[in-house]
């Protein structure tokens, strides 16, 4: 309770802290209404109140944002779009029951055990690409955790790493190709795997072929003779991705997914 | 003669008044974290303060689907195949038990967070859960409505009558021992209006009904939420615009970080960051993503009804045309322009409507006044400092629902629903 007390002041006096830094306030009666929140007579707090709105209520912000975040270079949109349409069917009458099935004859350590391995195999091409970028700190972080999670995790199926406080980074040689500048190029989907990009695809393909170079702990070799290797390693990345279509319930979704994947791109190569 | 009866009779007033006062939590003994509306209802409860619910490997649950109008096969275009039947999901108990129907909110389909969370809230607790699209989402309105036109609560409500109707109907076996009803937001509306229905339809005879946020007035709802994006957000300027305002704020955020995570606890966490959010940030988020809501509805409404309003009627669409043209149009129409455009030329034709303040009556909960005093099953639950209410609303709640108002000092709009305490009380009202 105390704690909670002290994080609710903390809380407090920070925003108001910094309200005072940002937004020095121009007339007195705005002041006011800031300070007292108002209580009407049946105990309603109108948080509206507290708001500052432009004066003319006119403003076309909302529009001029999503109108700009539409420009998104998609000149195969039509194709695009009945590849999105094919992946939605391919999802719910074969991505999904597979997993469905998956979670029905495997306890939950078995499916954690499955996700970490392979997790720990994309630790090689995090490593790879997190080189090439020259991040000093994070491939080092990376090293540790394929060490750690290799031989105390027994060959990665435990993570013992993140509980360590290493968690898991993820970089592919898309994100390398953006960290040097190359353009995204036209978005594309691609069949079963979902949104993409030309700059992204490329490194898809280069991740692809540097894993079966690498050939760690032998799983790129043995995958070729018993291709039910691929097929479990395609569950369990079904199985640890939570989005599924129509969660936005839109006759739109194409477009926000395709304005959602570009920005988490950005964002994952800025950081 | 007549003197001392009135005085017993004034005492049993102030006596009844006394009774019937709402429950108000009291803020300091109620312990809920985050005192800021806004912060409340983009972030709701921090993870540690939720009650504990069983994972979705624990619940015995699937989808199912119902047709209930065969004709949107054919009359709908092909992009949209998804929703040409109307889905839900049912969680069912191994033995007897009472069903609750969960009624998402504005736009939201059955698999929302919050009914989600309702779902597992009440299964765990031993009842066979059903959680249903809002009339307002897109799957509803293509595949269960009959005027894909919704916002008139009393047909909402007939439409949601016969979709409950349809399935119960597709599990006859299920051995259900009584019914309830809760909803959220605009479900909790619609809530109301079917609890109404079922008092002359009688296919369910509902035990309890549960309100959580309702709104009071829906007109002053509406537009409360299109105001939200009118704010003034500091940070915007010619160059800048608000999506690319919030993501330099999540990147920079990460940055500071040094790597990124996804999790439940990501929103309070940046809340505390450098980078957090303003009110009027918060506002216009919120905004923001009733304002999508709202492009969708309008988009739906007129493509269904070929109103030529965003898309010209009988416009080709394949399953390889572009939408955009259209969603810009769409989202360019907040809720206001829906109701003006869509909602009342098509209730004036219906019901012989006729001005707004009359549809207002209709809709909101003013209508279904006398039947709420006098139903004792019927609760709500609600928050002093919901964003959708308007002055006088609370007084409203607190004259018609008496000692079944229960009011939280804080928790925005739904903010609070996934705090221990709300979810005691919720089980606790079910349980009787």
């Amino acid at each position: 309770m105390a704690d909670r007390l002290v994080l609710a002041l903390a809380l407090l006096v920070s925003t108001s802290a910094l309200a005072a830094e940002t937004a020095p306030r121009t007339s007195v009666i705005e002041a006011d209404v800031v300070d007292t929140p108002s209580v009407e007579s049946d105990g309603f707090l109108d948080p509206l109140r507290e708001l500052k709105f432009n004066p003319g209520l006119d403003q076309r912000e909302f529009e001029r944002s999503t109108l700009a975040a539409l420009n998104v270079y998609d000149p195969l949109e039509s194709m695009n779009r009945r590849i999105y349409h094919f992946n939605y069917r391919f999802d719910q009458w074969v991505f999904l029951p597979a997993v469905d099935g998956y979670r029905y004859i495997t306890p939950h350590f078995v499916r954690t055990g499955v996700s970490n391995f392979f997790n720990n195999l994309g630790d090689v091409p995090n490593l790879f690409n997190s080189v090439l970028q020259l991040k000093v700190k994070r491939s080092a972080e990376i090293t540790a955790r394929l060490m750690f999670n290799t031989l105390i995790g027994v060959g990665g199926l435990w993570d013992p790493a993140t509980k360590m406080g290493l968690p898991r980074q993820s970089e592919d040689f898309g994100q390398t190709l953006g960290f040097y500048g190359v353009p995204e190029g036209p978005y594309i989907m691609l069949p079963i795997l979902g949104p993409s990009n030309l700059r992204d695809t490329t490194g898809l393909v280069v991740d692809y072929v540097g894993e079966r170079e690498a050939n760690f702990l032998n799983v790129a070799e043995v995958s070729t003779d018993h291709p039910e290797i691929f097929l479990l390693r395609a569950i369990d990345r079904r199985y640890t991705t939570n989005f599924r279509y129509g969660q936005t319930n839109s006759p739109f979704e194409y477009e926000k997914v395709r304005y959602v994947y570009t920005q988490a791109r950005k964002l994952q190569i800025s950081e | 003669m007549l003197r001392p009866l009135r005085l017993v009779g004034l005492l049993c007033g102030l006596f009844l008044a006394a009774a019937a006062s709402a429950r108000d939590i009291d803020p300091a003994t109620y312990g809920y974290p985050l005192n800021n509306p806004f912060e409340a209802t983009i972030a709701t409860t921090p993870p540690d303060q939720r009650p504990t619910l069983p994972s979705d490997d624990d619940i015995n649950q699937s989808d199912y689907s119902l047709n209930l109008r065969p004709e949107r096969e054919f009359t709908l275009p092909d992009n949209f195949w998804p929703v040409k039947k109307l889905r839900y999901r049912l969680a069912r108990q191994d033995h007897e038990a009472p069903l609750v129907f969960i009624i998402a909110g504005t736009g939201a389909p059955y698999s929302s967070t919050i009914a989600e969370y309702l779902k597992k809230l009440f299964y765990q607790a031993g009842y066979h859960v059903v959680q249903l699209s809002s009339p307002t989402s897109w799957d509803f309105m293509s595949a269960a409505s009959r005027f894909a036109t919704p916002g008139v609560s009393r047909e909402d409500a007939e439409d949601l009558y016969r979709v409950m109707q349809a399935v119960r109907a597709q599990h006859p076996r299920l051995p259900v021992s009584e019914f309830y009803l809760t909803g959220y937001s605009l479900g909790a509306l619609d809530a109301a209006f079917v609890s109404h229905l079922d008092e002359t339809r009688r296919s369910f005879n509902f035990k309890r009904v549960l309100l959580l946020n309702p709104p009071v007035n829906l007109y002053t709802s509406i537009n409360n939420l299109d105001k939200l994006v009118q704010t003034q957000v500091k940070g915007i300027d010619r160059s800048t615009t608000f999506y690319e305002l919030m993501l330099e704020k999540l990147t920079r955020y990460f940055q500071d970080k040094g790597y990124i995570d996804l999790n439940d606890a990501l929103l309070y966490d940046f809340q505390k960051s450098r980078q957090h959010l303003s009110n009027e940030q918060m506002a216009m988020l919120i905004g923001t993503s009733f304002r999508f809501s709202a492009a969708d509805i309008a988009f739906t409404s007129d493509l269904i009804n070929r109103r030529g309003l965003i898309i010209p009627p009988k416009f080709p669409i394949t399953e390889g045309s572009s939408l955009t043209p259209f969603f810009k149009r769409a989202l360019q129409c907040d809720f206001d322009c829906y109701l003006t455009e869509q909602v009342i030329p098509m209730w004036r034709a219906r019901t012989d409507g006729n001005s707004l303040l009359q549809l207002i009556d209709q809709v909101s909960l003013y209508a279904l006044a006398d039947y709420l005093r006098d139903s004792p099953k019927i609760a709500v639950m609600h928050n002093a400092d919901d964003v959708i209410l308007g002055p006088g609303d609370i007084g409203f709640l607190r004259k018609v629902f008496g000692d079944r108002l229960t009011l939280y000092p804080h928790g925005g709009h739904c903010g609070n629903l996934n705090y221990r305490v709300n979810a005691d009380a919720m089980l606790e009202f079910f349980r009787g």
